[in-house]
């Protein structure tokens, strides 16, 4: 589904040149919860942008979904994200002037979906993330946990092919982050792969497989051991 | 999506009201003032009569100084007014001066008062698209065989008459009684085309008689007039042979064959008084219909031009403002920007969505510009004041109302078109990440 080859990506300037990613060769299958760990400024960032088509590589192949995109115009490559990806940030990035409703739905305006195609996804993904009640509610009215719930909610509405969550729960207390966690197992649970940066090495030992970064290279790729023992969490904060 | 967009827009104005506010007032300060003087030169330089302007043709011949030299004179001489008219050689003509008279109103509660009328030709109400509100115009007949009939204006008609339908009525105008025959309606033309030697931008006539008795009465005459000969003899006969030049002489063409033919009878007229030895000068004889002797009589005074230029950079100066607002507020966007880019949309997208919301505030700026223009030219009119022209014309109309808003619109799209471009072009990541 997506497969990274030897890919570099170099930043310059005048005066300095970092390879922000080195010989990156990486290959996710449907289905599976990948967290990349790695310290600050391994990388990460830069592979999760790289993945979400939002920056280009400077060498090496990457496809997704079998489509070569380095060949891409910047139309193709929009269209593909908007069909393909869903995005989850940190800081939730949900437009402060839209109400919940508008804001889901963004990316199915890009897509040129009708009006009632439209308003059914937004109410389904507004229901599956708790919050169809507050659909006429701006992000300011909401807490931190509920606003992500709606970025989730905006990133699953165009049904993608995988999630990119960088540091979904960065911002979050860790009650409301394990709750935000828990609404990512359940989504992979049905089906959607999640590529998922975090600094937390708990949050990361909840996913099927980390890949820990290092100087813009993969040093580890590991199955992770869930623990089917821990005390069930809320789903919701 | 145009309707999504402007619902963004507006959604955009609310979150920066002061921002938004003020490129607003700046380009309806630029487009206001641009309007008040595109308003000036758009009905002062306007074609007055633009269904027939075509076919319409002043009519000069020169007949200078032969020491001088300046251009053919604006108007003919009696002589050769007479000449012309006699020969008939276009499908409509008429020969048209100013005259003064004292009015003795029959209404005893009215003063006898003066009054600026004007002699013609039958053909000059058909010519110029004159209307009628009741009765009609003279014939031929009135003009040769000198019948004292007249047409009245509206306002004096409501002032005489009431307003009612007066034909019929005798009117007592310097000792004389005229038959009135018609009342023409609402009719000004600007400029007043037809006789801009005497205020392009006067009010209309009151009166109008045939031609031939402005001599044949001896009413007092008004306008210009110029004479590269001394008057031989006093009185009236004397100064009707004389060489001053007084009447203006129209005549209507239908074709451009006839414009021809017309343009070679009055060199063969011009040749035949050289022989004659009146006509000193080379031939330069002038038949220019409606918008060229505008042109060629600089009916815009000059004062225009340059007011025109200063609006022009007081329009500019605004919109460089509303450039650094515009890009202010559009890279004040950038992290919205950059998640829409996340979502799926396309620089291309995301440059409409923008030119749009620019386009907002130059609809918004349009609308306040054009209410602006309104007071602006309220203002002219106390300027000008109602003695030195008329000024009811000054106004917006549909139409320039849908200049000034298409020229906001535009205006402030050319004026966004660099901030938006910057907008568009930001990395999104570094936007999702720090946002």
């Amino acid at each position: 589904m997506l497969q990274m080859k030897d890919v570099c990506k170099v930043f310059r300037t005048e005066l300095v040149e970092t390879h922000a990613l080195n010989e990156f060769s990486l290959t996710i299958d449907e289905g599976e919860f990948v967290t990349i760990t790695g310290p600050s400024g391994c990388g990460k960032t830069t592979f999760l942008n790289i993945a979400g088509l939002l920056e280009t590589l400077s060498t090496g192949q990457y496809l997704l979904d079998d489509i070569d995109v380095s060949t891409l115009s910047d139309y193709q490559r929009a269209k593909l994200r908007n069909q393909k990806i869903g995005f989850i940030f940190q800081s939730f990035n949900l437009m402060p002037d839209l109400n919940l409703f508008d804001n889901i739905d963004v990316p199915l305006r890009y897509r040129g979906m009708k009006a009632a195609e439209r308003k059914e996804r937004i109410d389904e993904a507004l229901e599956s993330v708790g919050l169809f009640a507050r659909k006429k509610h701006v992000p300011s009215q909401l807490s931190g946990g509920q606003q992500q719930r709606v970025a989730i909610a905006r990133a699953l509405v165009g049904n993608p092919l995988f999630l990119l969550a960088d540091e979904p729960t960065g911002n979050l207390d860790s009650n409301t982050a394990h709750g935000v966690m828990d609404l990512l197992q359940k989504i992979n649970d049905d089906g959607t792969t999640i590529i998922m940066v975090t600094h937390d090495q708990d949050l990361a030992s909840q996913s099927k497989r980390n890949v820990h970064i290092l100087d813009g290279r993969i040093s580890s790729s590991d199955l992770t051991t869930v623990n089917e023992n821990a005390e069930p969490r809320a789903v919701f904060a | 999506m145009l309707f999504y967009y402007l619902r963004l827009s507006a959604l955009s104005y609310k979150r920066n009201p002061i921002l938004s506010s003020l490129m607003v007032l700046a380009v309806a300060i630029g487009i206001s003032a641009y309007m008040v003087i595109y308003t000036l030169n758009y009905v002062m330089g306007g074609n007055p009569i633009p269904q027939k302007s075509e076919q319409l043709f002043h009519v000069q011949l020169d007949i200078g100084n032969p020491n001088q030299s300046f251009d053919p004179p604006r108007q003919l001489t009696y002589l050769d007014s007479m000449a012309l008219m006699r020969d008939g050689r276009a499908s409509r003509q008429t020969m048209s001066s100013k005259f003064v008279g004292i009015i003795e109103p029959e209404n005893p509660e009215l003063r006898p008062f003066r009054s600026v009328g004007r002699g013609a030709s039958a053909d000059f109400f058909a010519m110029f698209d004159v209307p009628f509100l009741y009765g009609s115009s003279w014939n031929e007949d009135a003009d040769t065989n000198l019948q004292q009939v007249v047409v009245l204006s509206r306002e004096l008609n409501e002032r005489l008459y009431g307003g009612g339908d007066s034909t019929g009525e005798i009117l007592n105008m310097e000792g004389n009684t005229f038959q009135v025959l018609g009342v023409i309606d609402e009719w000004n033309p600007v400029p007043k085309y037809y006789d801009v030697n005497n205020g392009p931008f006067d009010t209309g006539e009151e009166i109008y008689l045939p031609w031939n008795l402005i001599p044949s009465l001896e009413l007092s005459r008004a306008g210009n007039t110029s004479c590269h000969k001394p008057v031989v003899g006093v009185g009236w006969q004397a100064f009707l042979n004389s060489e001053c030049v007084w009447i203006q002489y129209w005549v209507e063409l239908e074709t451009p064959e006839a414009e021809a033919d017309y343009a070679n009878f009055i060199n063969n007229y011009g040749a035949e008084q050289k022989q004659l030895g009146r006509f000193e000068k080379p031939l330069n004889n002038n038949i220019l219909d409606v918008e060229e002797w505008l042109i060629e009589q600089e009916v815009l005074p000059d004062e225009t031009k340059i007011l025109s230029a200063l609006a022009a950079m007081l329009l500019a100066v605004c919109l460089l403002n509303t450039i650094g607002l515009l890009l202010s507020k559009f890279l004040s966007k950038s992290p919205e920007i950059g998640v829409r880019q996340a979502l799926g949309a396309h620089k291309g997208s995301l440059f409409i969505q923008h030119v749009i919301e620019a386009g907002f505030i130059g609809l918004i700026g349009g609308l306040f510009g054009a209410v602006l223009a309104g007071f602006g030219l309220e203002g002219v009119k106390v300027l000008l004041g109602e003695d030195l022209m008329q000024t009811d014309w000054i106004q917006l109309d549909l139409n320039l109302i849908a200049i000034t808003m298409l020229m906001a619109i535009m205006s402030t799209i050319v004026a966004g078109l660099y901030p938006i471009w910057r907008a568009c072009n930001v990395n999104p990541a570094i936007h999702l990440k720090t946002q």
